[in-house]
């Protein structure tokens, strides 16, 4: 069984040897793009979209003066964080029991004004005017190393 | 012996209204009402003495026996416009003065004892205060309290009003919401006609009632050109436009048919109205365009939910374009379908950028189809050879 | 087994091969089908692959015997992307629709994972029943073959029901149903029927039963279908290869080429399900609810023609009978090899046994139309 390649080694094993490797570099690409892949999927999704854990994260609680509303969008149910005190938040759906326009809060007044239909609420989401019937539910708002927290 | 039956009766009740002895089916009506809960006797209406059982005894001394209809608006108010009498039940005590400037009142006045006085609407014997559902006085209920009369379109002929107020009312978005989904929140006719003051609203004040809720719209309408207009016109400014009982619900189509009322075809206020119907007509299109849009990037599934509460603020935009729309300021109207078509544009830009650079996955699968070919060529070389050494 | 010291050797292969017997760790490439026969374990790890390989293999080794392999190699696949949607997933009713969610729209490749996992599912399956029904139509169940047809069988239930366990854990709309439409016909098997309704936890999916599907899903079913590849491997390595009357046995060549035609076959069947997976994606569906029956759900493929058939039998027969006429099918179908009564394999020997297969195969075909067109929820 003599291959004619081993009759002639000095002259075809520099080019064979360069070839060889080529095919291995080529064909290596197959384990490298499985590990990418896999090291790509295995990177956790940043924290706001992992499964719902129940927590809605709302921004800097120092950062919000006293009387402050900030509007949070979280998806097709958007809420505002109020600071009432050195030390509390209210948190309340932004969304109108009426008719589900978005709220506008109203610095002067401290309250929920709705665009639509003149409906208004109080900080504490009781209705003071207005078509809407029922009163906006409070999430539960808490303070966690000055980040203010919404547990759902 | 039916006296000693009677006496005897009477011996075993321990009731302060022995009228209600001869009187038993009033008796039946009596007994549900408020005023037998708080002890009015008989008398304090009818007079006579309450205590007697014979009916000479008590039809004796003050009795009145069944009021005269021009009588009894006083005859209530003898209690009820008492401040003294009525302060322990916190009952308001202008009701009488509220009626005598009323239509009812001035008509009662003037000798027409066809018009409403209180037992029309209070009921006689089995008054139910209002907060009671079954009170004929029931904010649910007033409708059909008021239709008795006013739903008599023979008894309306006679005054020149036309129409029937209270069916109208039922077919009209304040009447559904009132009467079949209970939204309290809804008027009730007294709500804007008063009601122990009732009084249509003059022309000129149309806009006041209705803005009690709609306060938006009014402060709009109010800026523009039609308040004077129609004041002056003598239309009823609200009514003119959007029906008195009947409302239905308000949309843009509207701007099709109500102003060709009062103006021409071709004129500028009918151009205008066309405009501003086609600025919202135009953002409302976008919008919608863009929700499909949403729909489809959701079921591949693409993360959506900012896209879907942005589109939530746009067509809060549009929504507040209506109430502006009674500026007739085109600007301001424009200036708000304007911001919701811009956040429509971009959100559709943005998704259909998403949507396009899924593009490159088909790309990419090709890419992997030649990688891959290639790669069965090598395999299939060397597998050649191994066939040829294997061979030796 | 002493270590040549002339010899070079890497260094870390050789301090293992002194401590271990590498060679019998290796032998699960044989027990699974990769390799025809046993790796020599007397010799040091590479002598005995070498000496494998250059071992003589026929080259009548073809399709469609890939059937067996090609089933292995979608169990790999399916393996490797569970086990890496497994690291995501999370199998309570509240948050596994929120996991996939998460993992299908943030997770990069993930949506493709779950794809391919999905495809492969469905190619297993069919794989599977093709592999059932050639052997049906080829006689491969005769003497000394039932082990194999009592595997082959068995490989193509359990993967099954696998399949099925898998379809409720996304816990959408659709899973959901399916699986209620599925248990109805569980729940209607008289022998065993309540013990696996037992076992799940209940016929309603609630968060306990997607617990228990799950557990089935990733451990309970995946070790049984690799220990019915290993029967399935071991009793063919020990019958042997089967020809039909009239193949031609010539041909030699070495294990080696073979090797060669597997990895070929393994990177097509991965260009396939790649393709599958970008190109038919399977549609992103709304959560499960309970109080929602969507219109158009119908039991898993497989089980058509089984809802029909129990359906079609009239109502005066009591409902544990045409449950039990099921599983007397399914079992005559396991038990086939015990049953037939043909002398030999030749198709001559066996035109009952085929005039049989091909009824079956029809009716089976009717069934699953039947059980298609049914309205869902009588």
């Amino acid at each position: 069984m003599s291959s004619p390649l081993n009759a002639e080694p000095e002259i075809g094993m520099g080019r064979r040897s360069a070839l060889g490797w080529l095919v291995k570099g080529f064909l290596s690409l197959w384990a490298i793009g499985a590990g990418a892949v896999g090291i790509a999927f295995l990177k956790a999704p940043e924290k706001e979209k992992r499964p719902a854990e129940g927590v809605i994260r709302c921004g800097s609680f120092s950062a919000l003066g006293i009387g402050e509303a900030r509007f949070i969008r979280h998806g097709a149910e958007p809420l505002y964080v109020i600071r009432v005190s050195e030390t509390q938040v209210l948190a309340l759906p932004a969304i109108c029991t009426h008719l589900r326009c978005v709220l506008k809060w109203n610095q002067t007044r401290q309250t929920f004004d709705c665009p639509c239909h003149n409906g208004a609420f109080d900080k504490n989401g009781n209705v003071l005017s207005g078509p809407p019937t029922r009163p906006l539910a409070p999430y539960r708002a808490e303070i966690q190393a000055d980040e203010v927290v919404i547990r759902t | 012996m039916i006296s000693a039956l009677l006496l005897a009766a009477a011996l075993t009740t321990s009731s302060p209204n022995q009228c209600l002895l001869c009187h038993p089916d009033v008796r039946v009506l009596f007994d549900r009402s408020r005023h037998h809960a708080e002890e009015v006797t008989c008398t304090a209406c009818h007079g006579g003495n309450a205590q007697a059982i014979t009916v000479e005894g008590a039809h004796s001394g003050s009795f009145r026996g069944v009021p005269k209809r021009r009588d009894i608006p006083a005859l209530c108010a003898t209690c009820h416009s008492n401040v003294e009498k009525m302060r322990p039940y916190n009952l308001p005590t202008d009701q009488y003065a509220l009626y005598q400037t009323s239509r009812h009142g001035q008509l009662l006045a003037k000798g027409d004892e066809r018009v409403a006085v209180c037992i029309d609407c209070h009921g006689s014997h089995e008054i139910l205060p209002p907060e009671d559902p079954r009170s004929s006085t029931y904010v649910r209920n007033i409708p059909a309290t008021c239709g008795k009369c006013h739903g008599d379109a023979k008894l309306m002929a006679a005054y020149g009003l036309q129409g029937n107020p209270a069916t109208e009312f039922a077919a009209g978005v304040h009447g559904t919401l009132l009467l079949e989904k209970g939204n309290l929140a809804a008027p009730d006719c007294t709500r804007c006609h008063g009601a122990h003051g009732a009084t249509p609203p003059g022309v000129g004040d149309v806009d006041k009632i209705c803005g009690q809720c709609h306060a938006t719209t009014r402060t709009y309408f109010l800026q523009g050109p039609h308040k004077a207009a129609m004041d002056k016109a003598g239309l009823p400014e609200c009514a003119a436009c959007h029906d008195r009982h009947d409302n239905r619900p308000a949309d843009v189509g509207m701007l099709d048919k109500v102003c060709l009322n009062c103006h021409g075809a071709d004129s500028a206020q009918v151009k205008l109205s066309q405009q501003m119907k086609t600025s919202y007509s135009r953002a409302s299109e976008e919008i919608d365009q863009a929700h499909a849009l949403v729909q489809r990037a959701a079921a591949i599934p693409l993360y959506v939910e900012d896209y879907q509460a942005r589109l939530e603020e746009a067509r809060t935009a549009l929504l507040e374009s209506l109430p502006v729309m009674h500026s007739l300021n085109l600007a301001s109207v424009e200036s708000l379908t304007g911001r919701g078509r811009g956040i429509a544009r971009e959100v559709e830009s943005e998704l259909n950028g998403k949507l396009q650079g899924r593009r490159w996955l088909k790309v990419g699968l090709l890419v992997f189809w030649f990688y891959l070919l290639i790669t069965l060529a090598l395999l299939l070389r060397f597998r050649r050879k191994a066939v040829a050494e294997s061979s030796r | 087994m002493s270590p040549d010291p002339d010899r070079p050797r890497s260094s870390v292969r050789g301090w293992l091969e002194e401590r271990f017997n590498l060679t019998e760790m290796f032998s699960f490439l044989t027990s699974f089908g990769l390799f025809p026969t046993e790796l020599d374990a007397r010799r040091p790890l590479k002598e005995a692959i070498a000496e494998a390989l250059s071992r003589p293999f026929p080259s009548y080794a073809r399709w469609p015997r890939v059937l067996g392999i090609l089933s292995m190699l979608l169990f790999l696949f399916l393996g490797v992307t569970g086990v890496m949607l497994a690291l995501y997933y999370q199998p309570t009713a509240g948050d596994a629709y929120a996991s996939v969610t998460t993992l299908v729209r943030d997770v990069s490749f993930g949506s493709f994972v779950h794809h391919v996992h999905g495809w492969a599912a469905r190619l297993l399956i069919l794989i599977l029943l093709i592999r059932v029904w050639r052997f049906y139509f080829q006689g491969m169940y005769k003497g000394p073959r039932e082990a194999l047809w009592i595997v082959s069988t068995l490989l193509f239930l359990v993967a099954a029901a696998a399949d099925f366990t898998g379809r409720l854990l996304p816990w959408d709309q659709h899973g959901y149903w399916q699986t209620i439409r599925g248990m109805e016909v569980l729940v209607a098997l008289p022998v065993g029927g309540w013990v696996l309704t037992f076992f799940v936890g209940g016929a309603s999916p609630d968060t306990l039963v997607l617990l228990r599907f799950y557990f089935l899903h990733v451990v309970v079913l995946p070790l049984l279908l690799l220990c019915l590849f290993y029967l399935n491997f071991s009793t063919v390595r020990r019958v042997g290869l089967s020809f039909s009357p009239g193949e031609s046995r010539s041909g030699t060549g070495v294990f080696k080429v073979h090797l060669y035609n597997l990895v070929i076959l393994a990177l097509l069947v991965f260009g396939c399900l790649v393709t599958l997976a970008t190109l038919l994606p399977s549609p992103y569906l709304a959560a499960a609810d309970p109080f929602n029956t969507p219109a158009g759900v119908r039991p898993a493929w497989y089980l058509l023609a089984s809802h029909a058939f129990l359906q079609s039998i009239p109502t005066l027969v009591p409902s544990w009978l045409r449950g039990l006429l099921l599983e007397a099918i399914l079992a005559c179908c396991v038990l086939l090899p015990f049953l037939d009564r043909s002398p030999g394999r030749a198709a001559s020997q066996r035109r009952f046994a085929l005039i049989l297969g091909v009824a079956v195969l029809a009716l089976w075909l009717v069934f699953t139309w039947m059980g298609y067109r049914m309205e869902v929820g009588r």
